[in-house]
């Protein structure tokens, strides 16, 4: 366990960011006893965002697999969760019926699980190849939900019921997510995260030097993917209501590719910064734009691309200058 | 039961669809083996040619036939715009950096057809007189006769293009060895350019004639991608021969599967192929494991 502490020493050396993090945690964990439902929502999607965010960019960022179906495994967790609260509506014996949580986390096993299975199968692709396999296997995954009514509820959806309350949820999902942010860094700075990078710089010569790629790629694979699986269950007990058209659709990978595009990809902070400038783009955007919301967002995101190629993280670490005191993702930022 | 007159019915009308699929892949499979670019709004762009193709049938009655040429024009400009004003300035960042570009151009061409033709499915109508043409039992129905005549000229078109003339040839040596091709005098920059323009062109023609076969929503841009992919898996990167292969291949397939699964299959089917090429021979069933020819 030695080489567990060493990484969570240099997360908590620094004081002042751990204060920071704190008084930020404290800040989200009171939104919905402060606010309106309305602005609970918000920030409840920002932490589907930043769940997505942190564990593509590990399987992306940090170990070069380019997955497009990272919203397949959201969908899958959403589901389990759904059959594992509410069974009778997808027809199923009433003695599976679980607690919110346990289903939760049910759906990121089986989120986790199916990736392990597919992760053989589809890591024989490599680059573009993988990129739309993925995409493939995503679209196969929602079109046969939708064909399976009787499982999903077809185009109508199916509507969730759980016994804790939505705070309760909201409350649970924010701790999640700072322990999928925590687990990420353990990962990331421990030595398979050093096996990822080592595949994502030159697949050839770590292959040469023993690294097993298959490995790492498959790890990074399972565990970013139960993490969407994770997202996914809270986002079905929260909310009470998917459909495989939404909640298996292409929209979340998208949402997902934008959040760490423009954060930055491979760095621990850029997810967690472009699900905030996205959650607020999108939100100020629907509030003003309506219906050419989307469009506007679409042409934001090839201008950001063009413009600031880095992401956010970057541009804010090149203005300040004290990337050496970032100490977090500067090392893993090439 | 099926009978064999259902059976062979299928099988040409598969065939006939195939060739559309053709056109599609062709734009995809030159983009991706010359360039190394997935243009994944390739989809959308299909889209965008199926609604120029509506709209000059809903407005002017023109025929889709026409409506191919136009299509084909406009998304030509859309590709060549595209290349010299974004993507050349993102590629060399790696791989993602296109990748969300096209992500964000599908959307957002997703979502200006939504606005301007909102979710309801449209089609067209060859509105040229013409008799169905009887084959044994089985008949072809004189529109998706037509349109795989077009598709097989856009196919024969776009292979005498490159093989025969010099900008065809300077597309070629680019695709070998861009460098290479850059010393002999060839501005590169253009070529690719060109090359998005006819590959995306390619898309926008592909959706005014299966805008005669199927109803077009402005949500169809991800599955005809998938698809179009599937057949340049199929096919082979590159190569035209086996792009008309690898359509033809998916159309009957997905038409005889249809008829034994039902029509809630037919994309299953040809994303189910898709992957198990992929998987049997990752670079393809006919291609080669570079870039392209």
């Amino acid at each position: 366990m030695v080489s567990l502490s060493n990484p969570f020493e240099a997360l908590f050396a620094d004081r002042r960011r751990v204060a920071v993090a704190v008084a930020g945690v404290l800040a989200l964990a009171v939104v919905p006893y402060t606010t309106t439902p309305y602005y609970t929502d918000i920030v409840f999607t920002g932490l589907v965002f930043v769940m997505l965010g942190v564990s593509w960019n590990l399987v992306a960022g940090y170990a070069g697999q380019i997955s497009l179906g990272h919203h397949a495994f959201f969908g899958i967790g959403a589901f389990v969760s759904a059959w594992l609260t509410t069974p009778t509506r997808a027809g199923l014996p009433e003695s599976i019926q679980s607690p919110a949580l346990l289903a939760i986390v049910v759906g990121a096993l089986a989120a986790g699980l199916l990736a392990l299975a597919l992760g053989p199968v589809l890591f024989r692709l490599t680059g573009h190849y993988f990129a739309i396999g993925t995409l493939a296997v995503a679209a196969i995954i929602q079109l046969v939900l939708l064909d399976q009514r009787r499982f999903s509820g077809g185009s109508t959806g199916y509507y969730v019921q759980n016994s804790v309350s939505p705070e309760t949820v909201y409350l649970l999902m924010l701790a999640a997510t700072v322990v999928v942010i925590l687990a990420t860094y353990v990962v990331v700075q421990s030595r398979s995260g050093l096996g990822m990078r080592a595949v994502h710089d030159d697949e050839d010569a770590a292959s040469s030097l023993g690294v097993d790629p298959l490995r790492y790629k498959l790890m990074s694979f399972a565990i970013a993917s139960g993490m969407a699986g994770l997202a996914g269950g809270f986002f079905a007990q929260f909310s009470g209501y998917i459909n495989p058209d939404s909640t298996l659709g292409v929209t979340y990978m998208v949402d997902t590719l934008v959040v760490v595009v423009l954060g930055g990809m491979g760095t621990m902070a850029g997810p967690l910064l472009g699900a905030g400038l996205f959650l607020t783009l999108d939100t100020v955007l629907r509030q003003t734009a309506g219906e050419f919301a989307t469009t506007i967002e679409g042409g934001l995101i090839i201008l950001f691309v063009i413009f600031v190629p880095g992401g956010l993280y970057k541009l804010l670490t090149d203005r300040s200058g004290d990337d050496t005191e970032g100490g977090d993702a500067a090392e893993s930022a090439e | 039961m099926v009978t064999t007159d259902l059976l062979v019915q299928s099988l040409l009308n598969g065939l006939l669809l195939g060739g559309i699929y053709a056109v599609a892949a062709l734009g995809l499979s030159l983009v991706f083996g010359i360039m190394d670019i997935v243009n994944l709004a390739h989809g959308h762009m299909l889209m965008v040619g199926a609604y120029v193709a509506i709209i000059l049938f809903t407005a002017l009655g023109l025929t889709p036939v026409v409506g191919m040429v136009v299509a084909f024009a406009v998304l030509f400009v859309l590709g060549m715009a595209l290349q010299r004003f974004v993507l050349e300035r993102v590629v060399g960042e790696g791989m993602e950096q296109p990748i969300i570009v096209l992500f964000g151009l599908a959307l957002m061409l997703q979502s200006i057809g939504r606005i301007a033709f909102g979710g309801n499915a449209q089609a067209t109508d060859i509105g040229i007189p013409g008799d169905a043409i009887a084959v044994g039992a089985a008949t072809l129905s004189f529109p998706r006769v037509v349109t795989f005549v077009l598709s097989i000229v856009l196919i024969l078109g776009t292979w005498a293009f490159l093989k025969y003339t010099t900008t065809g040839l300077a597309i070629r040596a680019t695709a070998q060895n861009s460098s290479a091709a850059q010393y002999m005098g060839i501005d590169t920059d253009n070529i690719y350019v060109l090359t998005l323009g006819i590959g995306t062109g390619l898309a926008g023609a592909a959706g005014a004639l299966l805008s005669m076969l199927f109803p077009i929503t402005p949500f169809v841009g991800w599955s005809y991608l998938l698809k179009a992919f599937a057949v340049v898996v199929l096919g082979g990167v590159g190569s035209v021969a086996g792009t008309l292969v690898g359509g033809l291949v998916l159309g009957v397939s997905e038409n005889i599967g249809v008829l034994y699964l039902g029509g809630g299959f037919r994309d299953i089917i040809s994303f189910g192929i898709f992957v198990l090429v992929l998987l049997v021979r990752p670079h393809g069933l006919f291609g080669s494991s570079g870039g392209g020819e």
